[in-house]
């Protein structure tokens, strides 16, 4: 252990521990940075976090210097004040400004910093700075104003040792150094939109969210990605009913810092314009009253054959889905499609199973099926098939073997499974709904509701709850907090109302 | 309840003849009417009642009026879209749709920029959060009409159309 005093405070830390994250403890707050990043190298390169170590002859920087015992350290007098500003002087130099165009206001390194530190008239006219190229596409997501960039190099170590592939450099020299991707070349890795979350500045932007909103009008929900098997813990940022961006948010043992491109965009599946908005009958949009007549019907004891969940759906939704399926008497139970929502993984964060919650249909023991034996138990099934999430009828076997069968789905888009079923009942999507997925490691991972869903649309749990009321439970189960009791007591599953917040989410049974 | 030993209401005083006749009081009315008609006729400065439209009332330099928007020099709309003004708005009535503009020196322009002259306050904070001097508030307009809602809220055709009226 070393003893350090930091601002007259002394404090303990472990050998090896960077002065930078010690001050960051000492302070409450991190020291002015824009190049230092917990997951990636040291460059040492902005020069911001200089702090006063006594005994040695200059300011030295708090990212590159490891705490030693007996240092005495001051991070805010006159002198690490003045060096800041001066330092943050120079990388305004040739800045250009123009924060009202740039889509990185208010989240902005640069004008944190110049709140805290800078405030100062600017010495150089906007005319004698360098001006350098704007608006230069560099990639499918990623969008680079090199008049903006500070030269920190944080997506340049990015790209070298998180992806490993390298695409950008540092060009040039002096004040015409500038960032770019290597000629003929693009930034097109699969994780390239975390270059956009590490910039400090508003070089690095994403084309997605380009001009879309003002990040302080948006407000920020906790979520599970449901782009894969992973579940990259991340934010969905909205406004009015709108989901604009996903954002990583770190939990170490998951998805760390970052998350994949592909994952960033599964939000405009909630706002598709294939989205089920209203109950079908027979392909009619209808009132939800008005599917009552057919659903007693189709729903009625004895009269369901066979119940498929989906690795799509949340735990809880499975899990009301086999409890309807037992008390209305169906023979057969269904995980869903084994080969649905398969694609090809890397060894960074994206798995190829492309289902958020496959692990969970392993806790509630539903096995899946693949096409032709799901097929063949539709086949085989008498009455009424109940199908929930997902578009199973996009095999074309299910296609077949659904035809002519009396068919009940609870989806959110319209698709094969819509178009072939009697009664459609319009779901909430995965952003519109709180609830569990089991990631690949089976970790229980909860998140809660971020917007509103559309039109008629209703909670799928609810959906499920409602059919379990008119089958004839006693007391169904009024909120989601008793069906997860119930879901925890059945399954023997760790309190799901009371999941520890991210990076301790403790794993069901059988984790790796 | 008992309304026993309570005063009669005035209603039930009883009239005297020249009450009752009414005449005197309508005579005495009349005398006041004629009375400012013969002051007004005598004293027209002094009139309150102004012949709009033909005549306008003179505002205060300091009134602000219906917004405008600013132009470039090549008359294309100096806004830029940074929504500054409709997020300092206190009463919400800027809706700005953002854009990209083919000219990177530019790069961002509002492609609709609506204002609901309803909600308005016509406070000027606007004005004041622009980082580009291209929202203003004194044209001095004030005659702000229409015959239906809708109509109250103008676009960004309108706005950068909406030039002071002279006054100023």
């Amino acid at each position: 252990m070393a003893k350090v005093t930091i601002d007259g405070q002394e404090m303990e830390f472990a050998e090896g521990t960077r002065l930078f994250d010690a001050c960051a403890e000492a302070r409450g707050e991190a020291l002015p940075h824009f190049c230092y990043h917990p997951d990636l190298s040291v460059a040492g390169v902005c020069r911001l976090c200089q702090v006063e170590v006594e005994g040695m002859p200059k300011l030295t920087i708090a990212c590159n210097t490891f705490v030693r015992d007996g240092m005495v350290v001051h991070t805010r007098n006159e002198k690490v004040r003045k060096a800041a500003r001066q330092i943050l002087e120079m990388h305004l130099v040739n800045h250009p400004v123009d924060c009202p165009i740039c889509d990185q206001a208010g989240e902005c390194g640069l004008q944190n910093q110049y709140m805290t530190y800078g405030l100062y008239e600017s010495e150089v006219e906007q005319a004698d700075k360098v001006n350098k190229a704007k608006a230069e596409v560099i990639g499918p997501h990623v969008i680079l104003d090199k008049e903006r960039c500070v030269l920190c190099s944080r997506c340049v170590r990015f790209c070298e040792e998180v992806t490993k592939t390298g695409e950008m450099g540092i060009f040039n020299r002096g004040d015409r150094a500038e960032i770019g991707v290597a000629p003929g070349t693009e930034l097109a890795n699969e994780y390239s939109l975390n270059t956009v979350d590490i910039c400090p500045v508003g070089a690095l932007t994403s084309r997605d969210f380009r001009f879309q909103k003002r990040v302080w009008m948006l407000k920020s929900t906790p979520g599970v990605c449901p782009g894969c098997a992973t579940g990259c813990n991340v934010r969905i940022d909205h406004e009015a009913g709108r989901i604009f961006r996903l954002k990583p948010r770190r939990n170490d043992e998951v998805n760390g810092p970052w998350m994949c491109d592909r994952g960033r965009m599964v939000y405009k599946d909630v706002h598709d314009e294939d989205r089920l908005t209203t109950p079908l009958l027979r392909g009619e949009a209808v009132a939800w009253a008005d599917v009552e007549e057919d659903l007693a019907r189709l729903l009625a004891f004895g009269s369901v054959g066979l119940a498929v969940g989906s690795a799509r759906a949340t735990l809880e939704e499975n899990f009301l889905l086999k409890r309807l399926a037992e008390r209305l008497g169906a023979g057969e139970m269904s995980g869903g499609l084994r080969d649905a929502d398969r694609g090809v993984g890397d060894d960074i964060l994206q798995d190829a199973d492309r289902a958020p919650n496959r692990r969970g249909l392993e806790i509630l023991d539903l096995a899946e099926h693949d096409a032709v034996t799901l097929a063949g138990r539709i086949g085989n099934a008498s009455g009424t098939i109940l199908l929930l999430g997902g578009d199973p009828a996009a095999a074309p076997e299910v296609a077949a073997a659904l035809q002519g069968k009396d068919v009940v789905f609870v989806g959110t888009h319209a698709g094969a499974t819509a178009a072939l079923a009697q009664v459609v009942l319009p779901g909430a999507a995965w952003a519109e709904t709180a609830g569990v997925f089991v990631n690949r490691q089976g970790r229980l991972q909860d998140f809660p509701q971020a917007i509103a869903r559309p039109d008629r649309a209703r909670e799928t749990w609810r959906i499920l709850v409602e059919r379990l009321a008119a089958a004839g439970e006693d007391t169904p189960p009024a909120s989601l907090r008793t069906v997860r009791l119930l879901l925890t007591e059945a399954h023997g599953l760790p309190d799901l109302n009371s999941l520890p917040a991210v990076g301790s989410v403790p794993a069901a049974g059988g984790a790796d | 309840m008992s309304f026993e030993g309570l005063p009669k209401g005035s209603g039930n005083k009883e009239r005297t003849f020249r009450e009752s006749i009414y005449l005197w009081e309508v005579l005495r009315g009349l005398g006041v009417t004629i009375g400012h008609l013969v002051r007004n006729i005598l004293h027209t400065d002094d009139m309150p009642t102004r012949q709009y439209p033909e005549e306008k009332h003179v505002y205060s330099d300091r009134f602000r009026g219906r917004h405008r928007l600013m132009k470039r020099e090549d008359g294309a709309p100096r806004c830029v879209a940074c929504q500054m003004c409709s997020t300092y708005c206190p009463a919400d009535c800027i809706e700005i749709v953002a854009a990209e503009h083919p000219d990177p020196a530019i790069e961002k322009y509002p492609a609709s920029f609506d204002i609901d002259l309803l909600r308005c306050v016509y406070c000027g904070l606007c004005e004041e959060a622009c980082p580009c001097d291209a929202i203003r508030l004194d044209t001095g307009i004030f005659e702000i009409a229409a015959d239906q809602r809708e109509k109250f809220v103008v676009d960004k055709e309108f706005l950068l159309n909406n030039e002071t009226d002279g006054t100023r």
